[in-house]
């Protein structure tokens, strides 16, 4: 893979006071992709953005973002300025209404893009004199997704940018990340546990467990390679330790037993068939349920 | 609007495109010569990635389906030989489908375990390549 | 953008801080009036009525003898007593509340821009003590004005010298403020610290001992007043004070995880 990488991280490890919040994540973000960040609460998405935008320091391992290292104080400063981010909570100055914070976070970016301003206030419709506590979650996350596109950056680093949305306003939201992603230079990453928007628009995702990666690629790439193999047997199921390379998870219920490959099902049907199964029957596998398998191994 | 893949089936979503855009082929929605949508705009409009409608369309260009004229965007190949052939094809396909289903049937069973065994057979066999178990 | 976001976020304290000082500072010019009637009184007193033995006789004694003139009732209840108190309190105030943000949740998104923690942090505090010197002095001018409808005059130097001082010494009570806050959440704690602070200092001055060398004295200007000279040392100390609790705060939190 020797595409440029808008975001790598090596080994990244960070402890806060006694609890491990990392503990050796390893990120590819290939640049112009939409990445989607997955995992649990808990599981170390917001810390790893904190530690890519200079809010927290690793303790240990690397991180990159376009080319820069994150942990250098005046890198981190460049890597801002051609980043946009979007925090969980969408929390803005409570002391200022929508046009003066545009006009506040404007005065930073020399690139800042008043085209696209003019062009999401419309279609978001946000009432540019009220203040942002004022404003609903739905609006609030609107305009801190203008406040990110509009600096006219290169890289956008969202965390949750869909959470406690309605359906339509979250649509909106990815609408116009897509929209943004085709007519501008950018890379997206977005961490988010709502599953079918990453479903619905991310090219490259990452699982994060416990502080690790767990599983990474491209998505549709993921998509074709991995397969439920369900066997039913006249007996109970047997006991078969699988030597097939990407056997994920086996199960064993009465004489069904249901395995989960990342690697097709071919090789592993082809093992298994050596135990005399009745039927067998290969289904696609969601993104669901590739993230729900990779979780609770850790369980 | 004839494109409608669905993210959440499992099945890649640059895939699904693809057949959707050689079944619109095939039924006649979309004839030879005709201009496909650009990828931007069909992007955004089916909120999906660009990157995976691109893909799509460079496999399809691949496999001579359609044509990519650089500036212009994409069009359906002029080759009406081959689409009179995938619509003859289509056409002495469907009795046969209507029939192992009305046999199936027969047999029992409901509309949505045939519709799973035809998908995990599908599924099974439509690997790079094609390789029958 | 910067200094708009500091002002932004500190304005209700200041303006709040500057209304009281003017409106304490009316409050000094009829004041005097009232003393002015006391004064013949207390002056043909018999000295031997009152003890005026221990340090607390010593202070009575010294507080009849400066408020005579309109100058020494100034300094006597303005700047030793009533500024004072408001400067440290303001100062605190002014100071508290975090140099990162008042902004509670949004302190990712100011993390988020293009600009060093020094940066943010310096303009904050830049803003912040332009705005304690404004109190130390804009309220004070109420006493040059004003002072002729009583028949009195104060002279603007001794406003702008006094102030001064008492901005240099209050800059201290800012910056400890501001170095509290980097670990409380809330704006209260760290002023409420600051303000025992000041008190525990205020108490040690009534130590005949100490006094000379008391943080109080340097801003209450003193010297100033009785011999017209500058307390050099006590301002270059309390100076560095303030820097290096400023820096300490600044360098704090440009290592901090958020």
């Amino acid at each position: 893979m020797s595409e440029p990488l808008a975001i790598e991280t090596v080994d990244l490890q960070k402890r806060f006071d006694a609890t491990d919040a990392l503990r050796g994540l390893n990120l590819r973000v290939p640049q112009g992709s939409i990445f989607g960040f997955l995992g649990r609460n808990g599981a170390g998405k917001t810390t790893t953005i904190k530690l890519l935008l200079g809010m927290a320091r690793p303790t240990a391992g690397q991180a990159r973002v376009l080319g820069l290292s994150a942990d250098d104080a005046a890198a981190s400063v460049t890597i801002r300025t051609r980043t946009g981010f979007v925090d969980e909570n969408k929390v803005l100055y409570d002391y200022m209404t929508v046009e003066e914070i545009i006009r506040f976070t404007a005065a930073f970016y020399p690139g800042w893009r008043r085209d696209l301003e003019k062009r999401y206030l419309q279609s978001f419709e946000l009432p540019l004199h009220q203040k942002t506590t004022a404003l609903s979650l739905g609006m609030r996350s609107k305009l801190s997704l203008l406040l990110a596109l509009c600096r006219g950056v290169e890289l956008l680093v969202l965390d949750e940018p869909t959470s406690g949305l309605d359906p339509a306003a979250s649509e909106a939201v990815l609408q116009t990340l897509v929209t943004h992603v085709s007519t501008e230079r950018l890379t997206v990453f977005l961490s988010s546990h709502h599953l079918a928007d990453v479903d619905q628009i991310a090219d490259h995702i990452a699982i994060i467990d416990a502080g690790r990666t767990v599983v990474s690629g491209d998505l549709e790439d993921l998509r074709a390679r991995y397969r439920r193999v369900q066997l039913v047997f006249t007996g109970d199921a047997p006991d078969i330790t699988f030597h097939t390379p990407g056997v994920v998870r086996v199960r064993r219920q009465g004489r069904v037993m249901t395995a989960l490959s990342n690697a097709g099902s071919d090789a592993l049907i082809e093992e298994a068939m050596r135990f005399g199964p009745v039927s067998a029957d290969v289904l696609p596998v969601t993104l669901k349920e590739i993230f729900l398998e990779s979780v609770a191994l850790e369980d | 609007m004839i494109f409608r893949p669905n993210p959440s089936l499992g099945v890649p979503i640059y895939l699904q495109l693809m057949e959707q855009v050689k079944h619109a082929i095939e039924t006649g929605a979309l004839r030879p010569g005709e201009q496909l949508p650009g990828i931007r705009p069909l992007a955004e409009e089916l909120v999906i990635n660009p990157n995976t409608v691109a893909k799509a369309y460079r496999e399809l260009e691949h496999e001579g389906v359609i044509e990519l004229r650089h500036g212009a965007g994409a069009f359906v190949s002029g080759q009406a030989a081959k689409s009179k052939k995938a619509t003859d094809s289509l056409r002495t396909a469907q009795p046969i489908v209507t029939a192992a289903i009305q046999r199936l049937r027969e047999r029992g069973l409901t509309d949505e375990e045939i519709r799973r065994l035809f998908e995990a057979e599908l599924a099974g066999l439509t690997k790079a390549g094609g390789r029958g178990v | 953008m910067l200094w708009q976001k500091a002002w932004l976020e500190t304005r209700g304290r200041f303006l709040a801080g500057l209304a009281i000082s003017v409106i304490v500072g009316f409050g000094v010019i009829y004041d005097f009036r009232a003393t002015e009637r006391l004064l013949p009184l207390v002056r043909n007193m018999d000295p031997g009525a009152l003890d005026t033995t221990g340090p607390i006789g010593a202070a009575i004694k010294e507080g009849i003898a400066a408020q005579q003139t309109f100058r020494g009732f100034v300094w006597w209840q303005w700047y030793r007593q009533n500024l004072t108190y408001l400067v440290v309190i303001f100062g605190a105030l002014l100071g508290a509340g975090g140099l990162l943000a008042r902004s509670g949740g949004a302190t990712l998104f100011t993390l988020s821009l293009p600009v060093s923690r020094n940066r943010l942090i310096g303009t904050r505090a830049v803003i912040g003590l332009a705005e304690l010197l404004a109190i130390a002095i804009v309220p004070s001018l109420v006493l040059p004005l004003l002072a002729p409808s009583i028949g009195q005059s104060y002279s603007v130097i001794d406003v702008m010298v006094h102030g001064a001082f008492m901005f240099v010494v209050g800059s201290v009570f800012f910056s400890l403020a501001a170095l509290l806050s980097n670990d409380y959440t809330d704006m209260w704690r760290p002023v409420l610290i600051a303000c025992i602070v000041a008190a525990a200092l205020g108490m040690l001055e009534y130590v005949p001992a100490i006094s000379p060398y008391g943080i109080f004295h340097v801003m209450n200007g003193e010297t100033y007043y009785r011999h017209a000279g500058v307390p050099w040392i006590g301002l270059l100390i309390s100076t560095g004070i303030s820097a290096a609790l400023l820096r300490t705060a600044a360098v704090n939190l440009a290592h901090r995880d958020f």
